[in-house]
């Protein structure tokens, strides 16, 4: 089973939050995840139990624009992406910069660099 | 107010924290302006783990997330691998599932009562909230085995039965534990000190519960009848469920949620005893789940998601969890702002929040 998700831009997430907050949804959660090539961001808003998901595929390092002017409780979500992913909010109502979620590797959950499949061997090396 | 500003650290340890949270408390005199959290002191990185179990044996370690709330951990997730793969379990199943997590959130609302009377010094309550919370535990060993982490849920099912003859015995035992729980509840919302420390304390009106996204007894003691448990899934729909709310908006109403709760919970147990339907209790499961779900549950502290998607293989692709604890602390930031110093321990406490739960 699929659920609905409609896709978004990050210059368009600030708009999206502020007609989701006007039609009285809540916020409900901001997931991230590592997708093949880039990483989905994932904005879910609730009003009686009807949830809707707005989604942002965007490659590593991408600025995103905080959601804190609609939703004053979406800094906890931006901050732990930061921790975790390493993605950059701009505008948050709190930022921690990058101590919120204390880990002991920076940015544990972003994707790691695939290991070297062909070894290079110099001249110098082969004789 | 001499208008010079403090910062007071307010954990990670403090005796009313039994889990790691640091609060830099910015006072001006008694006064706390500003708290700014900070986590990351129990963070075990389970989610990252998902991709490395098969699917069957992650419900292991989704339960394993909260020491508490495990049961409904458990649960959620296997709803949403069943969510993914079609599956629809047995009624029998279902209703098992509700009386599980309604006898859960008894445990974990007798846990939070007595934890909270043990931080006031009220030690002979705690102490009976806890005598209490026993015979709830034995109820959950004697029906899956364990006490606090069950390991009765799979997907497709539950692993265990249970007799209906031990389930009318259990529905007389309950009667008996609501006597001994409405004696405990008496002290907890009468009792003059009780009162003192909690009325206008920790205010979170509706609309900044609502704004900030406060989830559970949080939002509903700010009057808000927000609970999963009204929409479809187990077997709340079939047995009529309305949200306790209270609209004091300050930590006595969070506490008054809590005991009515309890009360509330024992109500579906009996009604999900009576209408317990007969059959299966597991469905077999064939094939390995793909695409994206968002599987949500109603734990004790309120909403939790855990979020799946699976690529058509035994294991998971992804996996994350928002847990209430870390949707509640926004919620937490503005009711300790404007409070007085001293009563920052129990409004700390008026969210029951679980760290572990929230960090994974």
């Amino acid at each position: 089973m699929t659920m609905q998700i409609i896709p978004a831009s990050p210059a368009g997430i600030e708009k999206i939050a502020a007609d989701m907050k006007a039609e009285g949804r809540r916020l409900v959660v901001i997931t991230c995840t590592a997708a093949a090539e880039e990483y989905d961001i994932t904005y879910s808003f609730d009003k009686e139990n009807d949830l809707v998901h707005y989604r942002l595929t965007v490659p590593e390092g991408t600025v995103i624009p905080s959601i804190g002017a609609s939703y004053g409780g979406a800094f906890v979500y931006e901050n732990e992406i930061h921790d975790l992913y390493g993605f950059t909010f701009t505008g948050m109502t709190l930022d921690f910069g990058g101590t919120f979620i204390r880990t002991k590797i920076q940015y544990p959950f972003k994707k790691e660099k695939p290991a070297p499949t062909v070894t290079k061997v110099t001249k110098e090396g082969a004789s | 107010m001499t208008g010079k500003r403090t910062v007071v650290p307010f954990g990670p340890q403090h005796p009313v924290l039994p889990e790691p949270i640091h609060l830099d408390l910015v006072i001006e005199d008694e006064h706390v302006v500003e708290a700014i959290p900070s986590i990351g002191y129990v963070h075990r990185g389970l989610e990252s783990l998902v991709d490395r179990r098969e699917y069957a044996d992650f419900v292991y370690l989704a339960e394993r997330i909260c020491g508490i709330c495990s049961f409904t951990h458990s649960s959620t997730f296997c709803q949403g691998v069943e969510g993914l793969m079609g599956i629809e379990i047995p009624e029998r199943a279902n209703y098992l599932r509700t009386m599980w997590g309604e006898y859960s959130r008894i445990h974990s609302h007798l846990l939070w009562l007595g934890l909270f009377a043990d931080a006031l010094g009220f030690e002979s309550l705690f102490y009976n909230a806890w005598k209490i919370r026993e015979s709830i535990l034995n109820e959950l060993e004697a029906t899956t085995g364990g006490r606090v982490i069950q390991g009765v849920c799979k997907v497709g099912g539950v692993r265990r039965d249970v007799t209906n003859e031990f389930l009318s015995g259990m529905d007389k035992r309950l009667e008996g534990i609501e006597a001994e729980m409405q004696e405990m509840v008496n002290v907890f919302l009468n009792d003059y000190t009780m009162k003192k420390r909690l009325i206008g304390k920790g205010i979170l009106k509706p609309e900044d519960a609502y704004n900030l996204g406060a989830v559970g007894p949080v939002a509903r003691g700010s009057g808000l009848a927000q609970d999963v448990r009204t929409s479809e899934y187990l077997a709340y729909q079939d047995i009529g469920f309305k949200p306790v709310t209270a609209n004091g908006c300050d930590g006595y109403a969070r506490c008054e949620v809590r005991c009515k709760e309890l009360f509330q919970s024992a109500e579906i147990i009996h009604k999900v005893i009576a209408a317990m339907p007969d059959g299966e209790v597991a469905v077999p499961v064939k094939g390995n789940p793909d695409g994206e779900y968002f599987s949500r549950s109603e734990q004790p502290r309120g909403e939790v998601i855990h979020y799946l998607r699976g690529n058509g293989t035994k294991y998971l692709t992804q996996f994350r969890v928002r847990t209430p604890t870390l949707t509640n602390v926004p919620s937490l930031v503005a009711m300790l702002a404007g409070a007085e110093l001293a009563d920052v321990p129990q409004i700390v406490l008026t969210i029951d929040p679980c760290i572990g739960c929230m960090e994974r």
